[in-house]
């Protein structure tokens, strides 16, 4: 460890960039080549640097350990400078310089772990779970592609390098999404869940924006340092400070015109978490995360439930120093996130998807996370990103082992993942029944499993952790004087825990509800027959003919399996890392210097110990009463009283059955004015562009071609004869001369000259004196006249040119020397003067005036 | 007494020129129209040479005369490729009868 450390120093430690290039290596090389490479290699290429990825994690994350020590003393951070990107001008006058940057610290280090060994897990299952899909190797390349967009995510050393990554993963998201996209379904997820998170990432430059702009820096530490700045008032309303229309509306007016000031970190608090919102599907951006299991199954447990979801609990986390300067935005998160954990569990009661179901109770999860980081329990919120990445994972794998086995006898997608046609198949399938019970235990808490620990630790803070008043008395100086702020509410606690808990009664209850689905009672996909042989055509006919045959479910093979094992280990005992029930808190001690600088905001309410003892027999008492109900309904009784709850409340089971109809109201409302406001444009395109600028260009072009085409007669001789005649048109102007000239006129000295064009072969002769008569009879080579003029006199000068043929043409010049202005001073134009001087001239021409260039 | 000889000169041209150009827009037969084109450009040539007689420090006229020969040459060489061509579309020669542009 120590030769590691010497030889990759704190301040230059290159290993980062392999972990986060390593990845993109992978993608390219599968990305281009994958298709003559061949399945093997793709795997082999696909895996291994994901598999380099995760040992060089383990070893910055020992090395981080070491230096941040036992109870981590230290705060560690293992930085590394690739070049430099962007100078920002900053408020008075500064700039901050923007580098492509990584570092690593306790936080990124330990999510790097879970992304590049997760990641290596579902890798190894992919290679099996797509092994017969002709797009293997775009598959791997874009899994590979992912990894690394993760991992620029949550290495980046700045807002703006986060932010590629973060719009990376999404890039991965839609594209992995869409992956079969020959089937539009899937294609119009891939687009929903990219264009939903486009309103998040609003969000999130905005909040970029404004951070920039207050604290003066973009990276971690610059933004720590610099948040003391957030706490000054911003007048949000009215935009642009006044509205002089409401002046009109008398005291209404009045009203509307008051200024409405909030902190600066509350306008960046709930500009980040609108892009936290998008990229982990929390309310009211969630609808795109069911819809997005339109994806390979894989590519739902990778990105949809243990890595890219949970970048937004990253990105509080990260954040905290900001977050908890305004106890405003600390607390929309938490109350956004416990509403769409209880909300999301809601839906996820009646959905018969077995995906669709993991997919919303990953929402669900998600919204504990928000709870918890919202209530400044930031390593709680953190634990449970930990903890849920393992058992989510493992659910999702298990189900997609499930898919695989279906698929055996049912092609169909939807059919294949419904878990009516489940049932029984803990007989067949041992491995997975397993791994799949041990996370099926985690998820709904069962004691002493992982989720247990994690979730009861945010439950509990829920209740007992509030966020203190930044400032003194809770009062912000604002020019209009001073204005209160917004303080954690004492309600605030009981409300959160209240629907935290309700949701973990639920959580328990429809996972269970799936999970026997899944694992008990007969199988009711196929009839089962011994020595069942597949016909060849059977395909397209089996829906016909009668009752479906099959052989029994299989177990899938040990590419697949292996990672459910592990997975699920890592859902049982993950908890214990930080059961805070038992008194163990390593991972307290391990993030403790991250969030440093967050914790002396947060404040827990007088007696906070007290609370754990019966807080964890109310968890236990959640679990239970979940489990215990579902397992009455849906084995004892066989899902007979569902069905009876169905049927006495039909509206209510077709509202929760169709998910509120949340989607549909989108639809009307956002999607609808989108669409009226395309038609607009498009009557606009139609009439305004189409009607009047391209019909009207396209008639004037076309008359003037009616009449050009006249003279396009096809016949050579006419052309000819248009050839001749220009000729001798040509000729003809060449044996004119022209008479013309140039006139020099200074009116203030009365100076005046004419200087005559040259010519070939010219001769001129002039009436310089005006009286009408010719200087001289015979033609000369003067080519210029000078004279001097009288205040308010003019004359007329006439000059004559003949050339070589002795052709001849006259010109007349009146030249008048005007009043001098007496008033003076006027406008003066400068112009420029031949040799190179400045001339002021006054307007009205007197006055000529040297001006110093 | 030179100046007046180059009047002359130039008057021949001029009247070489002006046939040549008749010639070009009233005959009909392709291969007069060449020759009435070589008319024109010698007439251009002999103007030139006999400026260059007057203005005699420097060699331009000449320069260009050679240029126009070498240009007349391969123009004579084009405008009869292009008459065999035309011939055997038409089986013909005559100008007026080009009109495929159109017709």
């Amino acid at each position: 460890m120590q030769s590691l450390a010497a030889l990759f120093p704190a301040d230059d430690y290159t290993l980062i960039a392999f972990i986060v290039l390593l990845p993109l290596l992978g993608a390219v090389v599968n990305g281009v080549f994958g298709k003559r490479l061949g399945r093997e290699a793709v795997t082999l290429m696909g895996l291994g640097v994901i598999l380099i990825s995760f040992v060089l994690s383990v070893i910055t994350f020992l090395l981080l350990r070491d230096a941040q020590g036992e109870e981590g003393e230290h705060a560690a951070r293992l930085f590394w400078h690739g070049w430099d990107w962007i100078n920002i001008s900053i408020q008075h006058g500064g700039t901050t310089k923007l580098g492509v940057n990584l570092s690593v610290d306790a936080l990124s280090g330990t999510m790097a772990l879970v992304v590049t060994g997760v990641g290596f897990l579902i890798h190894l299952y992919s290679s099996k779970y797509m092994e017969d899909d002709p797009g293997f190797y775009r598959f791997f390349a874009y899994l590979n592609l992912f990894i690394f967009a993760m991992l620029v995510l949550i290495l980046g050393d700045n807002l703006p390098v986060l932010f590629v990554g973060w719009e990376g993963v999404g890039l991965c998201s839609y594209l992995l999404i869409g992956f079969w996209f020959q089937d539009e379904k899937n294609a119009a997820a891939g687009k929903k869940a990219f264009i939903t998170n486009r309103i998040g990432d609003f969000g999130l430059l905005c909040a970029m924006g404004l951070l920039v702009y207050y604290t003066g820096s973009l990276d971690w530490r610059g933004m720590d340092s610099g948040s003391s700045n957030l706490l000054q008032p911003v007048a949000i309303w009215p935009l642009g400070h006044h509205f002089p229309f409401f002046d009109h509306l008398g005291s209404v007016g009045t009203f509307l015109n008051t200024k409405v000031y909030v902190s600066a970190a509350t306008l960046v608090g709930l500009a980040l978490f609108l892009g936290c919102a998008g990229k982990s599907a929390q309310l009211p951006l969630y609808v795109w995360l069911p819809d997005a299991m339109a994806g390979p199954t894989p590519v739902s447990a990778l990105i949809h439930a243990a890595t890219m979801v949970t970048a937004g609990v990253y990105l509080v986390c990260r954040m905290s120093a900001v977050f908890v300067l305004s106890p405003a935005a600390m607390f929309v998160v938490a109350l956004i996130g416990a509403l769409t954990a209880f909300f999301a569990a809601t839906i996820a009661f009646a959905q018969n998807d077995i995906k669709k179901v993991l997919a919303y109770s990953t929402v669900s999860q998600l919204g504990y996370m928000f709870l918890g980081v919202g209530v400044g329990a930031f390593t709680a919120g953190f634990f449970h990103v930990l903890t849920h990445a393992f058992f989510k994972a493992c659910l999702f794998l298990g189900a997609g082992s499930v898919i695989h086995a279906m698929h055996e006898r049912i092609h169909d997608t939807d059919a294949s993942q419904d878990m009516r046609n489940m049932g029984g198949l803990r007989k067949y399938m041992p491995y997975t029944f397993a791994t799949f019970a041990v996370s099926w235990a985690a998820i709904v808490g069962f004691p002493g499993s992982s989720g247990f620990f994690s979730k009861d630790e945010i439950l509990l803070k829920a209740f007992t952790s509030t966020i203190a008043s930044p400032t003194a008395g809770g009062v912000m100086n604002t020019p209009e004087g001073e204005v209160k702020l917004f303080l954690w509410p004492s309600w605030g606690g009981s409300v959160l825990y209240a629907l935290g808990l309700l949701t973990a009664v639920f959580t328990a209850f429809y996972m269970s509800r799936l999970f026997f689905g899944i694992f008990f009672g007969e199988f009711r996909g196929w009839k089962i027959v011994k020595g069942f042989k597949a016909h060849y055509d059977d395909h397209q006919h089996h829906h016909e003919a009668g009752p479906l045959e099959g052989p029994k479910p299989h177990e899938s093979p040990w590419q697949m399996w292996i990672p459910l094992a592990v997975l699920a280990v890592f859902a049982a005992f993950a908890g214990f890392w930080n059961a805070s029930v038992l008194h163990i808190e390593l991972f307290d001690h391990w993030l403790e210097p991250v969030f440093h600088a967050a914790s002396d905001h947060v404040k827990p309410i007088e007696g906070a110990e007290n609370f754990m003892m019966p807080f964890v027999g109310l968890a236990v008492a959640a679990f239970v009463v979940g489990v215990g109900a579902a397992y009455w309904v849906y084995v004892l009784q066989k899902g007979e009283p569902a069905r009876k709850v169905a049927e006495a409340l039909p509206g209510l089971h077709h509202l929760v059955a169709d998910k509120w109809r949340v989607d549909e109201l989108y639809d009307e409302v956002v999607i609808g004015s989108v669409d009226s406001l395309a038609e607009i444009s498009v009557a606009g395109d139609k009439w305004v562009v189409d009607g009047i600028i391209a019909r009207f260009t396209s008639a004037v072009v076309a008359g003037v071609g009616t009449v050009l085409r006249f003279f396009q007669t096809g016949v050579v001789h006419v052309y000819s004869a248009f050839m001749v005649v220009g000729l001798a048109w040509l000729g003809w102007l060449l044996i004119t001369p022209k008479a013309e000239a140039k006139t020099v006129s200074d009116a203030a000295a009365g100076s005046f000259s004419v200087n005559a064009a040259p010519g070939l072969g010219y001769s001129y002769r002039w009436d310089a004196n005006g009286d009408g008569q010719w200087d001289t009879e015979d033609f000369g080579d003067k080519t210029e006249v000078n004279f001097k003029l009288d205040v308010e006199k003019s004359r007329k000068v006439r000059l004559e040119v003949k050339n070589a043929f002795g052709r001849t043409n006259t010109a007349e010049f009146v030249l008048e020397r005007p009043r001098p202005d007496k008033s003076g001073g006027g406008v003066i134009d400068v112009e420029a003067q031949p040799d190179g001087t400045l001339r002021g001239v006054p307007r009205n021409g007197q006055g000529a005036q040297e001006v110093k260039p | 007494m030179l100046g007046s000889v180059v009047e002359h000169y130039v008057a021949v041209a001029s009247i070489l020129f002006t046939l040549g150009a008749i010639g070009f827009l009233v005959r009909r037969n392709s291969l007069v129209q060449l020759m009435c084109i070589e008319l024109m450009l010698n007439a251009v040539n002999l103007a030139l040479v006999a400026f260059n007689r007057q203005h005699s420090a420097d060699m331009d006229g000449q320069m260009f005369a050679f240029f126009i020969i070498a240009v007349a040459a391969a123009e004579a060489a084009v405008g009869l490729a292009i008459v065999l061509a035309f011939y055997r579309l038409r089986s013909s020669v005559f100008s007026d009868e080009a009109d495929k542009l159109k017709h």
